[in-house]
């Protein structure tokens, strides 16, 4: 085994465990653990541990075979897994989108310093503009966006604002990256007299790219979380967004299978966040092990 | 004097592009005659948040409570933790994984899980939300601060004989200072932004974020954008409290 | 054919302010074609402001600077002159051929020439087998070879190093010395040096330029005559030692002259 794939291995088999310890001390709690929550201090910080409130780990599981609706031929897992799929698409669109803005900006941010002190702090502001505002605004422009054929699909709604809140890190990232080519290289740029736009393909965004990766690791599951936001609030069918807000109507008389959407959820943000690593490892092979945080 | 300028100077883009983008913005919807379901003039926003000050601030007490709950509570676990890992290496191992994975998991698959096990009137699940995202921030800055010492100091240090608590006190904390300094000024915003966020999934009613979908829902979009400028504010709150925090510990006499 | 003029160049960083310096004043030098000169002095003696005046990474505050013929300014536009640090400087994610390469990319030369013109170098430097490497596989000799290498790349009839041998040991840093010799023999180019070292400028020269601080300026010129050829016998040799000492003796009569008058005021 290389040495790349052991720590991989020993990562993977790390973090199973992890989860086993989760699961175990969920189910610990759940034995031990008062009916109807407690109170520490006279604080009502126990949570309940009832059938509706929590679920046996066992129970999520198995929920995954049976079927979806009483009398239907698609099980839990069919419905959870389509659901997913349609999300990752449209997460992967909202990451490129927000990736080429994210960078177009930090690239402006760089060359112009004046358009980085205008922009750069009503950047940071915007992202505690709530997407749940946000939704319906980008439907609506949507809706009312023609050009020549090409009409607005509705997924492209949620892609959007699965961009917007993934820009905001890429180009963070990116900004800090290419501002850190050490300065003799910069020298030998300026000796070479070459221009701005070769210094930047040629140093800076080479120098860049061990920053450029986790911002795109934060990009991609901020991409997720957006897509999903946007797909329950603008209502949008296909998603697991959708499936989520579905399974939880059935709360009460079927308290496992929101779970069951929850890991779906979770799978997708988890496989985004790992398909960049993934990249990252393959674009940095050559490079010397260094940590950049 | 002329710093004082120099300091002004570099806002001015910043303050110049707001104004005009504001004015911008006024404009488009009064020219085209724009409705308020497609976009709402800053004007009737503005109108808006003053008529209803009484109950946004109410709200914005609530989600800010949250915020500042879970910020004191997330930083206070998060550098208890950095301390036990900086003692503990092995922790690490088990720990990262773990913390990359929950860091992928989007936000509100934790939040549906913590409504569900709580009753409906709890602040409690927004509270646990931004405990645990201000104590990942925290907690991986301030080991780095505690971790990433310089070799010459600790070795200076051992030949003082000095033991790994008298190194702890006098070259990692000193260290690892500025790092919970970062820390916050990343994890303020985003705990502003974790209590709302959590509001949209179900459970209380009261804060700012539940008042915004509820608003929008009923089509209130002025209302609605009003509340969300009190969470803009808010946030930006937040933030200046951590910047003006570091900036007074560097007058202290500490580090660069 | 003179090679580098200076010509009554001043520079003074912050002009106005409280912390204004005046790294260059009223510096005059002229380089001949072929000549290996050093610049030598202590911090802050403006050696290597003064490079990097001819360099055009500056602008002096008054006077000009001519290289090859043409000002400074155009002669970097015209790719005149090879430069090389103290870090090699070397691009990480490319390898050892592509780095040398690099100006040549630079310059719109084509793939098979690019090549060509890089298989040559890493012969001149004598690491042929190393153009597939990457720069943290090399030791920090080699690299500093590899950053010449590149230096010398588009053949430019002008050299500038700003103590590129600081960072090495002093047994390599006398192996890099005569390398460099046989190098520049082989391709008839300028140098303008710049170190700490006195044996090193003197190994190295035709002409030691001795400089002060406050403000920066040249104090002497010593003419170095230890014959064309280098040899590893060189440094045994009594005129070596007595160039030396003519170095450190201008230099220390210049650091008298400041301690016996209380010059050092802050």
């Amino acid at each position: 085994m290389t040495p790349i794939i052991r720590r991989a291995a020993v990562r993977t088999a790390m973090f199973v465990v992890a989860l086993a310890l989760v699961a175990a001390v969920w189910e610990t709690y759940k034995a031990v653990g008062p009916e109807d929550g407690g109170t520490i201090l006279g604080v009502r910080i126990l949570p309940r541990t009832s059938e509706y409130a929590m679920p046996h780990v066992w129970d999520m599981f198995s929920r995954f075979s049976r079927p979806e609706v009483r009398g239907s031929e698609r099980t839990v897992l069919d419905a959870v897994t389509a659901g997913a799929w349609f999300s990752f698409r449209l997460s992967v669109a909202g990451f490129l989108l927000g990736a080429l803005i994210g960078v177009g900006l930090a690239v402006l941010m760089a060359r112009f310093k004046v358009v980085q002190r205008g922009v750069l702090p009503y950047l940071v502001v915007s992202q505690t503009v709530p997407l749940i505002a946000l939704a319906p605004l980008v439907v609506s422009w949507g809706g009312r966006l023609e050009v020549g054929p090409f009409v607005w699909p509705r997924w492209l709604s949620a892609s959007v604002l699965g961009a917007f809140l993934a820009f905001f890190p890429i180009a963070v990232g990116t900004l800090r990256g290419l501002a850190a080519a050490p300065a003799a290289s910069v020298e030998l740029m300026q000796s070479y007299a070459a221009s701005w736009s070769k210094t930047l393909f040629k140093l800076r965004f080479p120098t860049a790219v061990p920053y450029m990766v986790p911002a795109f690791r934060l990009g991609a599951s901020a991409s997720v979380i957006g897509v999903v936001v946007a797909e329950i609030s603008t209502g949008l069918k296909g998603g697991i967004g959708r499936l989520i807000i579905e399974y939880a109507r059935e709360a009460t008389g079927d308290p496992a299978k929101v779970y069951t959407a929850i890991f779906g959820a979770a799978i997708l943000g988890l496989v985004m966040a790992g398909a960049v690593v993934a990249v990252d490892v393959v674009v940095m092979r050559n490079r010397p092990k260094e940590a950049v945080s | 004097m002329s710093r004082l300028a120099t300091t002004l100077g570099k806002a001015v883009p910043a303050v110049v592009f707001g104004a005009a983008f504001l004015g911008f913005w006024e404009w488009a919807v009064r020219f085209f005659e724009l409705k308020p379901y497609f976009l709402t003039a800053p004007s009737s926003i503005w109108q808006q948040f003053t008529a209803n000050f009484d109950l946004i601030r109410g709200a914005a007490t609530v989600s800010g409570t949250n915020a500042l709950i879970g910020l004191v509570a997330g930083t206070v676990f998060g550098v208890a933790m950095s301390f036990v890992l900086s003692r503990f290496r092995i922790l690490n191992q088990l720990i990262t994984p773990l913390a990359i994975a929950l860091n992928a998991i989007p936000i509100f698959v934790l939040v549906a899980v913590l409504n569900n096990m709580y009753s409906i009137t709890s602040e409690i699940p927004r509270r646990i939300m931004v405990t645990l995202v201000v104590y990942f921030i925290v907690l991986v800055n301030v080991a780095r601060g505690l971790t990433q010492v310089s070799p010459t100091h600790v070795e200076l240090m051992r030949s003082y004989a000095a033991s790994d608590v008298a190194i702890l006190r006098k070259v990692r904390i000193p260290n690892a200072v500025p790092f919970l300094f970062t820390a916050l000024k990343i994890a303020a915003p985003a705990a502003v932004i974790t209590a709302f966020v959590s509001e949209y999934f179900g459970g209380s009613q009261n804060g700012l974020g539940s008042r915004i979908s509820s608003n929008i829902a009923n089509s209130k979009n002025a209302a609605a954008w009003a509340y969300v400028l009190a969470a803009c504010l808010l946030g930006l709150l937040f933030y200046t409290v951590s910047v003006v925090m570091e900036s007074l510990n560097r007058k202290g006499g500490a580090n660069q | 054919m003179t090679a580098v003029s200076v010509r009554n160049v001043s520079k003074v960083f912050n002009q106005g302010q409280s912390n204004q310096v005046d790294a260059l004043s009223d510096v005059a030098l002229e380089v001949k074609q072929g000549e290996f000169v050093s610049l030598i002095g202590p911090s802050g003696c403006g050696k290597s402001t003064l490079l990097r005046l001819i360099a055009n990474l500056l602008e002096p505050t008054a006077g000009e600077v001519v290289v090859n013929g043409k000002t400074a300014a155009q002669a970097r536009l015209d790719q005149d002159y090879g430069m090389a640090f103290q870090q090699a400087g070397l691009f990480d994610w490319r390898t050892v051929r592509k780095n040398i390469e690099l100006p040549l990319e630079l310059k719109g030369w084509d793939k098979v020439n690019r090549m060509a013109r890089a298989d040559e170098m890493l012969q001149l430097v004598q690491l042929p087998e190393f153009g597939d490497h990457y720069p943290w596989q090399l030791s920090g000799g080699m690299q500093q070879r590899i950053a010449i290498a590149r230096a010398l790349a588009a053949h430019p009839p002008l050299l500038l190093m700003d103590e590129p041998f600081g960072a090495l040991d002093e047994m390599t840093r006398e192996y890099m010395q005569g390398e460099l010799l046989r190098i520049c023999a082989a391709t008839g180019t300028t140098v303008v040096f710049v170190t700490h070292s006195i044996p090193e400028a003197v190994y190295l020269s035709n002409r030691v330029v001795v400089m002060s601080p406050r403000p920066g300026r040249i104090t002497k010129l010593i003419e170095v005559s230890l014959g064309a050829e280098r040899s590893e016998d060189t440094r045994n040799r009594t005129s070596f030692f007595e160039a030396i000492t003519a170095v450190r003796e201008g230099l220390r009569g210049m650091h008298a002259a400041h301690v016996g008058l209380g010059n050092d005021d802050r």
